[in-house]
């Protein structure tokens, strides 16, 4: 007979394989290939002669690393605009939706139905010379011409991306608003504080841990993002994903994007690590 | 006694059954295929007689968006029977050993391939390949707005910036500057090449974006009127004619460029006398004919191009033009070297 420990362990292991088969042993494969010398795809057969090779050609092509910086900038405003945005959706369905709560939550988890690339089709055709806001600009009079920078721009990725994410980063700032204790509420309002009082010096700290997580949870993927990119982006609108998608399939150096996909990797977890070490969540939220 | 040699007798029986089926099992070749294309070619207008003459076999596809992807995905090892690729790459595969001779003796359309055609799939006195869909690649423009395209290097000129289109391919840059410049392309010098890559930096803000897919994002944009000016293979053009956009398709100076679409069958496929029946009856007059009618590519059977009266596909693949084929520039083989080179150039360039 197992144990409580055991059957605990026993639980976790399919998770844990399956994590080690489909996310390690990749993540292993990908850093092994980066020190790579040749260009074209892997003979595992080929003597093991690691090199820094494909890491030094990535440090003197400035404009990777520049890339790189333009998309982690893309990637903290998504991510910002993103948090902000679903956090009154979050607070919505939290403290004033009630009965509804879960028949709301079904309605914001209703476009993960879609597929994404419908959905940043979509896009294309509202931001598009003659779509749906460039119309209703032109419409109101704010605008004489359909305006160019809408579609196949920065701006274009950005907004398509902070859509696509809104309803992702509504769900773990919920999760912390349903953990805080209603209590902490009443108690103020018997103190004398305002909604407002209540609202900065309650709500927002005890729910700051979700919301941070909810940043990190959109800023993360954002920075490899390349889909979104190559729809609506245009030539100004390619991201750092772009170019490591690039290397793996039109000019088939697996070696070379490795070496840029580990770079991004370890640049985004300096940075997600930085940023927990300077914003203290316990004591925020304590 | 009698009752353990019967048992025996019966043992030695079922073993030799199931020995006898096991090796009939491995003779017998896979009923399956698996074809490593490009996006849209699975479409079924584009092996119709094999399915019809096999309406049993299973056929699949995997897809490759470049010809280096493709490529580095037979190097690595893909399961596809049969691939698809085009010209320059060839030796490629011969080199590493990914491909395996075709017995044109079992191949029934194999007559009505022009010989030069077919020189395009030989390396060393043997056939590896068999050329398939062929055309041109040129400047495709909006006579609305540009009177007449003459040279490439309309792509460069900041009077229709906003409106032009480039093919994101590293080689196709090269190539499009070479003419443009009068440089041989097989012989791209270093500094060239840095030449090459400020150039279309510099053009870089023109574009609209760079299409990847010609019917996806080219030739959409082409006939709504928003591209002007655009790399772009004909298929577009005839496209955009049905459509009845005003456009037209340039002959420039330096001469339109001419590719060939080509398959080979995988040295380690299972299945190669299902993959050479694939190939034949791609080139069977229905299937070639539905690459030319329905899709404006040019085939490699010489009789369904002969038998093209449509004057939209007339003008495309510019049949009554005597002088085509003269100003026409082939697709020249490139090194690994020079592959390397010019789709790690591209990369810098959308990088910037």
């Amino acid at each position: 007979m197992l144990g409580r420990r055991g059957a605990l362990r026993f639980l976790a292991l399919p998770p844990y394989v399956w994590l080690g088969l489909f996310f390690v042993l990749p993540l292993i494969l990908i850093v092994a290939i980066s020190f790579r010398p040749e260009t074209g795809p892997i003979n595992f057969d080929d003597p093991w002669a690691p090199t820094l090779v494909q890491y030094q050609r990535v440090w003197e092509t400035e404009s990777y690393l520049r890339l790189l910086g333009v998309s982690v900038l893309m990637a903290l405003v998504v991510a910002g605009a993103a948090t902000l945005l679903a956090y009154p959706v979050a607070y919505f369905l939290a403290f004033r939706a009630r009965d509804r709560a879960v028949f709301y939550l079904v309605l914001l988890l209703i476009p993960f139905a879609a597929s994404y690339l419908l959905k940043i089709m979509a896009w294309r055709l509202m931001l598009g010379q003659e779509g749906a806001i460039n119309s209703f600009l032109q419409y109101i009079g704010l605008t004489a011409e359909p305006l160019d920078l809408l579609l196949y721009s920065r701006a274009a990725v950005i907004i398509a991306l902070i859509y696509v994410w809104i309803p992702f980063a509504a769900l773990p700032i919920y999760a912390a608003m349903q953990r805080i204790n209603r209590g902490h509420q009443e108690a103020a309002a018997d103190l004398g504080a305002g909604p407002w009082s209540r609202f900065w010096r309650i709500t927002v700290p005890l729910s700051l841990p979700g919301a941070l997580a909810a940043f990190f949870m959109v800023f993360i993927p954002t920075v490899g993002e390349y889909v979104t990119p190559s729809l609506v982006g245009g030539t100004e609108g390619f991201m750092y994903g772009n170019l490591i998608q690039d290397f793996f399939t039109s000019a088939a150096n697996w070696a070379q994007g490795s070496a840029l996909a580990v770079i991004m990797l370890v640049v985004t977890l300096v940075l997600v690590i930085v940023a927990l070490r300077v914003v203290d969540v316990r004591r925020l939220s304590s | 006694m009698l009752a353990r040699t019967h048992r025996l007798r019966v043992a030695l029986a079922t073993l030799a059954t199931t020995a006898l089926v096991l090796a009939s099992c491995q003779g017998a070749e896979p009923q399956e295929l698996l074809v490593l294309e490009w996006a849209g070619y699975e479409a079924e207008d584009f092996w119709t007689d094999f399915q019809t003459a096999n309406p049993e076999v299973p056929v699949d596809f995997e897809f490759g968006t470049t010809d280096a992807d493709i490529l580095s995905l037979m190097q690595a090892g893909s399961q596809a029977d049969i691939f698809h690729f085009y010209t320059g790459w060839q030796q490629f595969y011969v080199d590493e050993g990914l491909v395996r001779e075709i017995d044109t003796s079992k191949l029934t359309n194999w007559d009505a391939v022009p010989a030069d055609m077919q020189a395009l799939g030989q390396i060393d006195g043997k056939q590896y390949f068999i050329p398939w869909d062929w055309g041109f690649s040129s400047i495709l423009y909006n006579t609305e707005q540009i009177a007449e395209v003459t040279s490439w290097d309309a792509l460069f000129n900041e009077e229709y910036a906003g409106h032009v289109s480039m093919w994101d391919d590293g080689p196709a840059a090269v190539t499009v500057s070479a003419y443009i410049n009068g440089w041989d392309e097989t012989a791209i010098t270093d500094e060239q090449l840095a030449q090459i890559e400020e150039d279309w930096i510099a053009q870089k803000p023109l574009n609209l974006h760079y299409w990847d897919s010609e019917y996806e994002n080219l030739c959409p944009e082409v006939t709504s009127g928003d591209i002007w000016v655009a790399y772009a293979w004909q298929g577009c053009y005839a496209s955009a004619l049905y459509e009845g956009a005003p456009v037209a398709y340039a002959n420039p100076e330096e001469g339109r460029n001419s590719w060939v679409g080509l398959y080979g069958i995988n040295a380690d496929t299972d299945s190669y006398e299902l993959a050479l029946q694939f190939l034949d009856l791609k080139l069977a007059e229905l299937t070639c004919g539905n690459a030319v009618t329905l899709f404006y590519y040019g085939c490699a059977n010489e009789d369904v191009m002969a038998a093209v009266e449509d004057p939209v596909l007339i003008e495309a693949f510019g049949i009554n033009d005597p002088s085509i084929l003269e100003t026409t520039n082939f697709t020249p083989p490139v090194t690994a070297e020079q592959r390397d080179a010019w789709t790690a150039m591209w990369t810098r360039v959308k990088a910037e």
